[in-house]
Parts: structure tokens; C-alpha cells; sequence
């Protein structure tokens, strides 16, 4: 969203329910910011009409050109969280398309600006395919050795690129009046051009689904986000336009090289504007690159030196780590609305209202008719860490339509065949059939069959809001879905509605992070009803919070469960297992010791022994 | 077979340097999991100060290491408390950054003090060679070889057989469970950075007699220990070693049968194949946090 | 609130307002058309590598336009007797300062003439901005064949030949050598590097066809040069001559490799390394350095017109024995631009395609000698051959500057002679 947006959902905060991002368009265009901003753009626009100062327009241009380069490192860093420092390559790789396009088949060097950006969205989506199993440290030294690679492959390819010797683009062939005008209202374009994607991208389901990769990966798999096909898109959408820009840029300095063209220092210069400018802003890049490149000519002039340059932007990313790591326009946002804010409550302390507890006898919890089909099936499930067998063939099935439960002492294997059925653990052996076909792939895929998992600590996606988190998950991988809007649109009203089911609408629009532990828990089951999910498995949903909402769930799982959802449930509390939930299945040491109605289960005393111990026995049965 | 010989066998002795370059490297990542992009950086402002040292005190480069090891080592432990510290609990990436920058900043310093044209430093024996039948080896590599073995032998037996050497292994398994067990986890992390600047210090006293060198080499040196630590498992000291002699030998056999100016990108060349099919290394663990599970 | 909020945009607006103002210049540019008054200077502009890479020999070209600058004040200044003034910027030895820097010496600093810079890797993009803005460029340093194929108009080299034909001197003595001195066979490892790699090549153009066999060609990076590696394949191969594309520090590590590999070829050219001086002999020791063969456009001592005077005025400056190549260089660049200006007679912005036409229809004197070009701007002259002789630097070839009537036969370090 907007910063403009971003004032509004401020706002929001304190209102509750109100100021959401859909209703910013009027509210943007009085905000002072919006006006700043139409200020600047009209300065840049008008700056080379109004001025003949070389020196200066040759700064916009440089700046423009990383301020590009930033804006697309912002989807693939910022969004995803992906820390790269080989965007600068695209830059090369743009400079080079043109150069070489233009001098070996000809024609005018504009003509070959959007094939250059073309290929760089093509090698960056290569770079993702390769990528696809290195995460943290591992992806960001594949991101320099990319970059040293090309210059490399630049050097040496000789017949092709001229190596060190460089390509020489020829002269501009307009008139010496409007020398740069071609090249700085391209860029110019190509920057707006930009903008509109990262914004369109921030506010669409995709845009969420980049957010939730870079909160928490491996959660996001579980609700059918397609990490890598997610990947792959966003490192081509952070390369397209870099790429035509780089190829402008190339044409501009009319001289291409690979010292010059593929140089670290210009990630690195990337990466420091958006680093200052605010990750994951939509202006922060934008701000980052004007500030570092108007830095980089001013300490030219005035210390000289390559040395100053390298001390200076050394220093800076030092800096800027460890005292501004959020950047400049999150960190002054943050000041704007902790004074706006001070001396209120937030959100987030107040209890829960506008519940219907009902009170009312729960009903013995019926057993499943005898023709029900199981929905899920294992068979045999093996799992070793090292030298511990966690989970040593364990079979069970879960009738369609049921609330079956999954419970054991500490320690017998109950949330890794949790996982091994997500599939977010590989088993060593068994299989694992869900509505009659063996799955064997990746929890996304998992979660578009119809497989919902909550986890014992939730999670969530913590620097979204509320909404936001129950947006991204992805029910099928659909072009459509992914262009959804996530802030107001159907997908935004099918969220708000499974927010009102459970009770959390009012807090629509505050940050995961800021949610007590039982809003949270509620949530995550919103999150998980968002893929339309044929079993939802509940890892102890029930753990943690108090009574009242433990019954507020239970109802909720009735509820849902009356309407065709079957349940897996994982928990320790007994009375609220025994009261809600038929078959019951016991684990104990990874392998499953009994299975039955409730009652049945209290007595026997394998699962007696398994839970107490021989030495211990009950002197009266647990009630229902 | 001469020269298959030869390669083969300057490919191992400044494999040796480069085993030593590495170790602290991957030192550094095994405790603290930080990717310590300055390693080169530091390895390079050790050859100046050597330099600088043999310039004005005519001392041997390879016996500056009694000077050079201390004081990196004081320059680490600083360098630690002051920048890597508050940074410890942010994501992996923020630790790349950090350190990129610093090594950025060195570099300019570097510039500054000892202008940025190469330098090299040539003790009397640096032209000599050893002749074994065809073979020749130079003295300079065969030196520095030593050194560097002696060096990685005293840093393994630290490790292995004294309390401070079990106080870092334990830390880089299980930081909670060392600090229960008396290990003040934060200390043994600073001694651990300037146990690790330290040998880069050594390591870059020996490369200064080895190749010319200016402010800019840090980038082809960090590449190479990258690649290594990539290759060898981040985190493993053996695997360090193994990575290094690899790379050495590798990178000779590139100039001797492909060609010198493809040498360069042989440590990318382990990087992307390491990633793409065994991303934990040859004896590295494999880590949860670096490897998508897909 | 609301208030505060209208009092800080507005605040902003103006700000921006008044630097909108400031940027804003008037029209039509007018270089330096109207200088009246004598005493008026002229403004020269050039960017030059101070820091960086190049920062060697970018410090020495910078003083020789500053031994030019103060030479030609001393005996009444150009054009009307207006004193010069040179404004010299630090590119950091990289391309897109140097751009920002041309920019601003023509668009700010405004100045009248430009000069251009060491290295064909940053004149390159330094060219295209003179280009342009229509504006003479005659560079010191920058002999690589690119900068010549853009069909540029105000671009001139002043040295005596582009990179490619620098050792062509060199490469003719040595196939005009009687058959049983002639080399056999020839390696040419060298620098990945515009300069090097044309001279390189431009040798073994000439060699090769004369029945010299080539058995070795390899380039290498400056960052990793793997010079043991190299040695060690070039002794397998065993060329009678070996030609060695190198700058500095490359230069000495090859010549030290093959002490330490043991080999010795019967001749070896090096390019830049030995035009040094006391920097090469120091490096390598005097003995090692006997017989090297290398290629250099200046010799101290030659009777080139101009150069006794331009020496001494360069120790007086600067001091010390030896004046770098690069120095020599600047400062006939210089000339080449006063004799332009004075053939011509004019510095008018709109003239000075007159300037660049002059050049193509005259000779030049300089201190590297007679100096003339091609419609391209590539100069037509000779490059100089110089033989490190007991621990001298001299030239052999062609004879018209030879500091000496001996040639050592090949490279013989510490050996015999």
C-alpha cells in the first residue's frame, strides 16, 4: 500500500475497523506526503526543460538509474526477503543486450531497450530456478558469485562482448540542444513504470504471499504458497525493468565494460538505497537512491578519491545496519505515529466482545456413521533424528466427516506425523493417502488438496496485519488468484468474513505481531479456513489460552464440522478432547497403541500404562 | 606428466595457505553463524602492516606472524564487541551486510594509508626454488606452506584439547546448553572473531611474500574462501581443508589446461555446483536454516 | 495539527523552489567567447585518476600539464597573452565519475578547452561527452583501437601510434634479425587489458606471418594472475622469445616467476613494466633486468624539440632524476593543444571543430617528435624501442632517438655481457 496507506492503517489502528487501506485514495490526496511527492516529481519532471546544468542532470540520471535498480530489489529483498547483492548485474546484462544487439545486427539502440529487459527477467528467473534451495547466507553468496560470474563470462567471451576492450554504443544522433532528454524522460517512465508494479504487486495476494515467504517460509509452504514458483516470479519482476534501465544507462555512458558494467559497487549502491530509503516501502527506494547518489557526487567533489567513496559507503552500510535497520521512511512513519498516538490504547488490549458464548450442553460427541470413507490414511510412518526414532510405524486413518483426536504422552511422536503428513518433514518410510491418493509433494501441494494445519506456538506472519495474514494463503495455484486484490476485492471480503467467524474482524487491520497469544490461535484457524481446507489437523489449539475461548473453539470446530470440515485435533487437555472429539487415536513412542470412542479409551489400559505407568491407576474414571 | 606434476603440486602448497585463510572463516560461521565477508578484507590489511613492517624493519614476513597474530587478534575482539555484537539476534542477512560494509570501509583505509597500487614483499629467498628432479618449488610456497600447517595444527589442537577449544565447539552446537553449563556463550563468541581475524592475520603475513597484492584483492581472496567454506561444509574445520586443497589444485589445473584467465572463476564455479547439488558441503551439516526443505 | 502540517509542506515546496532556482541557468552556453581583457584566464579542464587504480600514473600525468601550464605562463600565456588555468578533477579511476566530472567542468565550471585523461578505459566515455558538447579532445594516454572506431571529429591521440602498432618498431628489428639470430618459436602471455592485449596482438601479427611460431597465447587478469602457473607452462613449451603484455606489478611477478621456475628465454619484451625506471630495476635487482627489450614513447634524452627544456623544468617542479612517461605524455598533449589553438588562433565553443580540422591537416612538434594523424584521430608516427642496458634504461630503436649504438642480443640476467 501507499504511505499514504500506511497513515491511514496508522490511523486505523486507533479507530478500530476504520481508515483501511481501501478507503485511502481520498484520504492520500490530502495528506501532505502525496503533496511532497507530486512536488518532486513535477521538479524532476521540469528540471532539464528549465535548466542546461549538465552536471546536475547527469546526477538525476544516475540516480534514476539506481533508483530503479532499487525499486526492483525491493520485491525480491524488501517483500520476499531475499538479500541479494548481485543486482547490479542486470544492469550489465541490460548495458550489454544493447550494446551488442546494436552493433552486431543494428538498428536503433531503443529498439533493443525492452529485449534487454526482457532477458534479464529471463536469467534472473534462471538465477531463481538455481536458486531454489539456498536460503539466508547460502543465497546471498550465490547472488555475488552470479555477479562475478558474468563479469567473468564478460571478460572473456571475447567474440562477443570485446572483453576488457568494451562496446562502444554510437553517439546519439539528435540534436546537441536536448542532449540528455532521451535518456532521462525514459528512465523517468521506466521509474514510474516501476512504481506501479511494486505498488500493484504489495496489493495483490502475490504481493502477501512474498511477505509471508519473508516472515516465515516454511509457514507460508503450509498454506499453499508455492515458494519457489512465488520465487521465481518475484526475482523476475525485481530484473525486467533494471534491465531496460541498465540498457539506457549503457547507452548513455556509451561506453560498456565489464569493470564498469558488472562492478560490485553498484549493488552495493542498490542495496544501500534501499536500505536507507525503507525496505518493503513503496517510496523508501526511491528517497535511498537520490539520497546515496547525490552522497556519492558531493564526497567526489569535495573529498575526492575513490578511497572516500568506498569509506563512506563502507561506513554507511555499517551504520545503517546496526542503528537504522528499518531504514528511513519506516523509522520516521514509526516516530509520526508513536506521537500520533501516545497517550491512547491500542487495539490489541481489549477484550474480546461481540461473542455469542452460548451456553448449552455439549452433546456426547457422536460416532462417525460406519460408512464413512477415511479422508486420511496412514500406514506405516517412519521418522529418525539421528539415532532417535520419533515416529516408529505409525498407522491410523481418520474417517471423512469426524473430529478424530491424536493423543499421547510427551515425547510419542504427535506433531512430527503432524509434519510428516504436511509434508513438511520427509518420513523415512509409510505413505500418506488423503481422499483416496497417495501425497508425496510439497506442503503447498498438500494445502490445494484440501490439508490445513495449525502449530503448536502459532505462527504467523507478523509484520502484516490481521487481514493481510488471512489473505495470502493460496488456495489453488491459479494465475487469477494471484492477481487478486488482497485489500478490498472478493478475497478481502471472503477474509473478513472467516475473520468474523472467528471473532477477530475488529482487528482487521493491526499488526500479527501485536495480537495476544489466544488472538492469535484464532487467526491462524482463519488463516487455515481461507484454503477451503476438506481436514483441518489442530495442533493443541486448545493449550495456552483461557477456558472461555477454549469453549468458544470447540464451538467453532462444531460448527465447522456440521458444515463437512473433518478434524484432526493434537491435544493434552482431556476433558475438551473427550467431549468433542470421536474416534480417538493414542500414540505413545511413535506408534499408535489404540484407537476408539472416548470411553473406550479411558479404560483401556495400554493407554493407561503409556500415559502413568504401571505403578499409578486411577481410582475414578475421567468424565465426559 | 611433468606438468600435470608441477601444477598438481603448486596447486597444494598454496592449497595449505588457502586451508588456513579458510579455517578461520568457517570458524566464525560454525559459532556464531555469521558469513564473515571482511575475512579478506583483514587478510589483506595484514599483508600491508606486514609490508609495511619488512619496508621499514627489514623483518622476514614469515616470522612477522609472531607480530601480525596478536595484534589481529586484539583488532578482532574490538572489532566484535563494537559491530558483530548488537547485531547477533538479527536474521543472517543483516550479518552479510554488516560485514560487506566493513570490508568496503577497510578497503578505503587501506587505499588511504598505502595507495592503491600493487605491492608485494620479497625476502631474499623469493626468487629460489627447490628443484626435485623437473620440478621446481618455489621457496616462498614451500615456506609459507609450512608455516601455514604449523599454524592450522597449534589452532586444531586448541580446539580439541583445551577448555576454551570445548567452550567454542559447544557453543556452535548448543549456545543454551553451554551457557547451563557454565560457558559464557558471549565471550567465547568474541574470542572465537578474533581467534578467527587472528589467523587471517597469519594467513595474510604468508600471502604477502605469495602474490602482489592492493586494496582491491579482498574481493578475489573472500570469493576464494567462500568458495571453499561452500565446498568443504560451512562450519567444518576438516572440510576447510579439504575445500582448500580442492581449490588450490583446481585452480592450477584451470591455468595449466584451460587457461589463466578462467582461473578466477573457478571458487563461483564450486559455489553454484555445491548449492545446486549437495548444498551442506562435502562434510558440512546439513543446516535447516540454509536449505529450503522443498 | 492541521496547521503544522501545512506549515511543513509549504516549508518544503520552497526549499525545493529555491534549489529549482539555483539550478537554473541561463541559455545558450557561450564558452569563453568573449574574452576581452588579457589577463582574463583560460579555463582547461580535465579528469584524471588520482585516486584509484590509476592513480600512478593519473599523479603523473596531472604534472605534466602542470609543467606545461606553468611553462606557458612564463613566456605570455595563449591566444592575447591570457594566462592558462588548469582545473583538474579526481575520476577515482572510475567511468561514471568521469562522466559526472566532463559534465561538470563544461556545464559548471565552464571551461574553455578540455584535456583529456590516462587510461582508454576512461577516456572512452571522456571522449563521448567532449563529442557531444562539440568539443577538441586530444588524451595522453589512451591508445586502445575502440576509441578510434566511433568515427569521432574532435578526438586525438598524442602518442606516436595506437596500442596495436606500438611494437611495430620492435617486431620489424626482430624479423630483419639474419637467420640464425632470428627466434624460432614465440609465447605471448598478457594482461587482460585494452592496451596490453593490442600490443600483444599487433606483434604477433607481425612475427607470426615471418615464420615465427606462435606456441603459446594465454591472457590473465589482474586480480589473479597465477603467474607461477604461467611460468611453469611456458618453460614445458620453450619459446626462444617470449612477449609479455603487462603493466606494473604483472611485469615484475613474470619476470621473477621464471627466475623461480628456472627458465630463461632467449629474449624477452615486456610492455609498460620496464619503461619504469628505478621502480622495475629496484624490484628486480639491476642484473636481472639486462637485455629486456620494451616498448615507450618519451626518452629523457632525446633531442626532441621542446624536451631538454621540458625536463628541467620538470626536476625543478618536482624533482628528482627520472620524469615518468606518463608526465611527458600530459604535458606534449598539451602542446598539441597549443599548437591547435595558436594555428587557429581561436578557443570560441563553436569553433573548435576549425581546431580539430587543423590537426588533421598539420604536424606537430613535440617532445616525443613530430607528431600527425589520420581523419580518425589515430596518430602516424613511430613508438620508441628501449633495451635495459648494466642497469640503464636506453633507447635502441628507431635510430633517429637511440641513446645508443648497442644491442644486446637477448634477455641475459646476471649472465654473461
Amino acid at each position: 500500500m501507499t504511505d499514504a496507506g500506511a497513515t491511514a492503517v496508522a490511523e486505523g489502528t486507533l479507530k478500530g475497523g476504520g481508515g483501511s487501506p481501501s478507503q485511502a485514495p481520498s484520504k492520500a490526496l490530502r495528506s501532505p506526503w502525496t503533496a511532497v511527492v507530486a512536488v518532486a516529481v513535477l521538479f524532476l519532471a521540469a528540471f532539464p526543460v528549465l535548466s542546461d546544468d549538465l552536471y546536475y542532470q547527469n546526477m538525476f540520471i544516475l540516480s534514476m538509474v539506481f533508483a530503479i535498480g532499487a525499486v526492483g530489489l525491493n520485491v525480491i529483498t524488501g517483500y520476499a526477503g531475499y538479500v541479494s547483492l548481485g543486482q547490479g548485474a542486470f544492469i550489465g546484462l541490460g548495458a550489454y543486450t544493447l550494446g551488442i544487439c546494436v552493433n552486431d545486427i543494428g538498428g536503433s539502440p531503443w529498439v533493443w531497450v525492452p529485449v534487454a529487459g526482457l532477458l534479464a527477467g529471463a536469467v534472473a528467473a534462471l538465477l531463481g530456478v538455481v536458486a531454489m534451495r539456498a536460503r539466508g547466507h547460502a543465497f546471498v553468496i550465490l547472488t555475488i558469485a552470479f555477479l562475478f560470474l558474468l563479469q567473468l563470462l564478460a571478460t572473456n567471451w571475447d567474440e562477443l562482448t570485446n572483453g576488457t576492450g568494451g562496446i562502444t554504443p554510437p553517439l546519439p544522433t539528435w540534436s546537441v540542444e536536448y542532449q540528455n532528454w532521451p535518456y532521462y524522460y525514459s528512465l523517468m517512465g521506466l521509474l514510474a513504470l516501476s512504481l506501479l508494479m511494486s505498488w500493484w504487486i504489495r496489493r495483490t495476494k502475490f504481493g502477501m504471499g512474498l511477505i509471508a515467504i519473508r516472515e516465515d517460509e516454511d509457514k507460508a509452504a503450509t498454506v499453499g504458497v508455492s515458494t519457489p514458483t512465488y520465487k521465481i516470479l518475484a526475482f523476475a519482476a525485481s530484473a525486467v525493468f533494471v534491465g531496460m534501465a541498465g540498457a539506457i544507462y549503457g547507452y548513455y555512458i556509451a561506453f560498456i565494460d565489464p569493470l564498469g558494467m558488472f562492478n560490485i559497487l553498484l549493488s552495493v549502491q542498490i542495496i544501500l538505497s534501499l536500505l536507507i530509503g525503507g525496505r518493503a516501502t513503496l517510496w523508501g527506494p526511491v528517497l535511498g537512491a537520490f539520497l546515496i547518489e547525490w552522497l556519492n557526487e558531493t564526497s567526489n567533489n569535495e573529498f575526492g578519491g575513490g578511497n572516500a567513496r568506498l569509506l563512506i559507503f563502507g561506513g554507511l552500510l555499517t551504520l545503517v545496519v546496526l542503528f537504522l535497520p528499518q531504514g528511513i521512511i519506516p523509522t520516521v512513519g514509526g516516530w509520526i505515529e508513536r506521537w500520533r498516538t501516545r497517550g491512547k490504547a491500542g487495539l490489541a488490549g481489549e477484550r474480546l466482545s461481540g461473542i455469542d458464548l452460548r451456553e448449552r450442553a455439549a452433546p456426547a460427541p457422536a460416532a462417525p456413521a460406519a460408512s464413512a470413507a477415511p479422508l486420511l490414511e496412514v500406514k506405516g510412518l517412519e521418522k529418525r533424528f539421528g539415532g532417535v526414532c520419533a515416529v516408529d510405524g505409525a498407522s491410523f486413518t481418520v474417517p471423512e466427516g469426524s473430529i478424530t483426536a491424536l493423543i499421547g504422552p510427551n515425547g510419542s511422536g504427535k506433531t512430527t506425523v503432524f509434519n510428516l503428513i504436511g509434508g513438511t518433514m520427509a518420513a523415512q518410510a509409510g505413505e500418506v493417502w488423503f481422499d483416496g491418493r497417495r501425497i508425496d509433494g510439497p506442503p503447498w501441494a498438500r494445502a490445494h488438496r484440501g490439508l490445513g494445519r495449525t502449530f503448536q506456538i502459532t505462527r504467523l506472519f507478523g509484520e502484516m496485519t490481521v487481514l493481510e495474514n488471512v489473505v495470502a494463503p493460496l488456495r489453488e495455484f491459479h494465475v487469477g488468484l494471484l492477481n487478486a486484490n488482497a485489500v478490498s476485492g472478493r478475497e478481502a471480503g471472503r477474509a473478513e468474513e472467516l475473520l468474523d467467524f472467528v471473532g477477530m474482524r475488529k482487528y482487521r487491520d493491526v499488526r500479527a505481531s501485536a495480537l495476544s497469544y489466544g488472538q492469535q490461535k484464532l487467526v491462524e484457524l482463519a488463516q487455515i479456513l481461507m484454503l477451503d481446507p476438506k481436514l483441518i489437523m489442530l495442533d493443541e489449539p486448545a493449550g495456552g489460552i483461557n477456558p472461555t475461548l477454549i469453549e468458544r473453539i470447540g464451538e467453532m470446530i462444531r460448527e465447522l464440522n456440521s458444515r463437512g470440515k473433518t478434524f484432526l485435533i493434537v491435544e493434552h487437555n482431556m476433558p475438551f478432547v473427550l467431549g468433542l472429539c470421536n474416534p480417538v487415536l493414542v500414540l505413545a513412542r511413535g506408534q499408535t497403541i489404540a484407537s476408539g470412542a472416548p470411553d473406550e479409551i479411558q479404560k483401556d489400559p495400554k493407554v493407561l500404562d503409556a500415559y502413568l505407568g504401571e505403578d499409578f491407576r486411577l481410582e475414578q474414571p475421567v468424565g465426559a | 606428466m611433468t606438468e600435470f606434476l608441477q601444477a598438481l603440486i603448486l596447486g597444494l602448497l598454496i592449497g595449505g595457505v588457502y586451508a588456513l585463510l579458510a579455517s578461520g572463516l568457517t570458524l566464525i560461521f560454525g559459532v556464531m553463524n555469521v558469513i564473515n565477508i571482511a575475512h579478506g578484507a583483514f587478510l589483506i590489511l595484514a599483508a600491508f602492516v606486514t609490508w609495511s613492517l619488512w619496508r621499514e624493519t627489514g623483518l622476514d614476513p614469515l616470522a612477522a606472524i609472531v607480530v601480525l597474530t596478536p595484534l589481529m587478534f586484539a583488532f578482532g575482539w574490538l572489532l566484535y564487541n563494537a559491530t558483530i555484537r548488537p547485531i547477533r539476534r538479527a536474521p543472517p542477512a543483516a550479518s552479510v551486510l554488516l560485514t560487506f560494509g566493513l570490508a568496503l570501509f577497510i578497503e578505503g583505509l587501506m587505499g588511504e594509508i598505502w595507495g592503491n597500487t600493487s605491492h608485494s614483499v620479497r625476502p631474499g629467498y623469493f626468487t629460489e626454488s627447490f628443484q626435485i628432479g623437473e620440478i621446481f618449488l618455489p621457496k616462498a610456497q614451500v615456506y609459507g606452506g609450512l608455516v601455514a600447517i604449523c599454524v592450522l595444527a597449534s589452532l586444531y589442537l586448541v580446539l580439541t584439547r583445551s577448555w576454551l577449544g570445548r567452550a567454542i565447539r559447544a557453543s556452535a552446537v548448543n549456545p543454551q546448553g553451554a551457557e547451563l553449563v557454565g560457558v559464557k556463550v558471549a565471550s567465547v563468541a568474541a574470542l572465537t572473531f578474533a581467534i578467527g581475524v587472528a589467523s587471517a592475520g597469519a594467513g595474510g603475513a604468508i600471502a604477502s611474500v605469495l602474490y602482489p597484492f592492493l586494496p582491491g584483492s579482498h574481493y578475489q581472496w573472500i570469493a576464494r574462501l567462500l568458495g571453499i567454506i561452500v565446498l568443504g561444509g560451512m562450519g567444518s574445520l576438516p572440510g576447510a581443508v579439504i575445500g582448500a586443497l580442492c581449490l588450490g589444485v583446481a585452480e592450477l589445473m584451470t591455468v595449466t589446461y584451460i587457461g589463466p584467465e578462467w582461473a578466477t572463476g573457478v571458487p563461483y564455479l564450486f559455489v553454484f555446483v555445491v548449492l545446486l547439488l549437495r548444498p551442506q558441503g562435502i562434510l558440512g551439516m546439513r543446516l535447516r536454516q540454509d536449505v529450503a526443505t522443498a | 495539527m492541521h496547521k503544522l502540517r501545512w506549515l511543513v509542506l509549504a516549508l518544503l515546496t520552497t526549499a525545493v523552489l529555491i534549489a529549482a532556482g539555483c539550478g537554473d541557468d541561463d541559455d545558450g552556453g557561450g564558452g569563453g567567447g568573449g574574452g576581452e581583457a588579457s589577463g582574463d584566464p583560460i579555463k582547461i579542464g580535465a579528469s584524471l585518476p588520482l585516486t584509484g587504480e590509476f592513480s600512478e600514473p593519473g599523479k603523473a600525468a596531472k604534472q605534466g600539464y602542470e609543467v606545461w601550464e606553468a611553462m606557458v605562463n612564463e613566456s605570455g600565456g595563449l591566444i592575447d597573452g591570457r594566462p592558462v588555468e588548469m582545473v583538474i578533477k579526481d575520476d577515482q579511476s572510475n567511468q561514471n565519475t568521469i562522466v559526472a566530472d566532463y559534465n561538470a567542468l563544461i556545464s559548471q565550471d565552464r571551461v574553455d578547452l578540455l584535456l583529456g585523461t590516462f587510461s582508454s578505459l576512461l577516456n572512452l566515455p571522456a571522449s563521448a561527452v567532449a563529442e557531444r558538447n562539440r568539443m577538441l579532445y586530444v588524451e595522453p594516454a589512451g591508445g586502445a583501437p575502440e576509441l578510434f572506431e566511433r568515427d569521432f571529429k574532435y578526438l586525438f591521440f598524442a602518442q606516436q601510434a595506437t596500442a596495436d602498432k606500438q611494437g611495430e618498431v620492435w617486431a620489424n628489428y626482430i624479423v630483419d634479425l639474419p637467420e640464425n639470430e632470428r627466434p624460432k618459436t614465440a609465447a605471448y602471455p598478457t594482461l587482460d587489458d585494452p592496451f596490453a592485449q593490442p600490443t600483444s596482438e599487433g606483434i604477433e601479427a607481425i612475427l607470426e606471418p615471418a615464420g615465427i611460431k606462435t606456441v603459446y597465447r594465454e591472457t590473465y587478469t589482474i586480480d589473479n594472475p597465477n603467474l607461477d602457473g604461467i611460468a611453469s607452462a611456458l618453460k614445458a613449451r620453450n619459446p626462444d622469445l617470449v612477449v609479455h603484455g603487462a603493466t606494473f606489478e604483472d611485469g615484475v611477478g613474470m619476470v621473477r616467476a621464471l627466475r623461480k621456475a628456472n627458465f630463461t628465454p632467449k629474449m624477452l619484451y615486456q610492455t609498460t613494466a620496464p619503461s619504469l625506471g628505478d621502480q622495475y630495476s629496484g624490484a628486480l635487482g639491476k642484473g636481472t633486468t639486462e637485455g629486456i627489450f620494451y616498448g615507450v614513447s618519451h626518452s629523457k634524452e632525446a633531442e626532441t624539440p621542446g624536451n631538454p627544456e621540458f625536463v628541467a623544468k620538470y626536476q625543478e617542479m618536482f624533482g628528482g632524476e627520472e620524469v615518468p612517461e606518463d608526465a611527458a605524455d600530459a604535458y606534449a598533449t598539451a602542446q598539441v593543444l597549443q599548437a591547435a589553438v595558436d594555428g587557429v588562433g581561436t578557443i570560441e565553443r563553436e569553433r573548435q571543430i576549425e581546431l580539430a580540422d587543423w590537426l588533421r591537416e598539420n604536424e606537430v612538434d613535440t617532445i616525443l617528435g613530430p607528431l600527425s594523424w589520420d581523419d580518425l584521430g589515430r596518430p602516424e608516427g613511430e613508438f620508441l624501442v628501449g633495451q635495459w642496458q648494466s642497469g640503464v634504461p636506453e633507447i635502441i630503436l628507431p635510430e633517429e632517438a637511440a641513446t645508443t649504438d648497442k644491442i644486446i642480443p637477448g634477455w641475459q640476467p646476471d649472465g654473461a655481457g
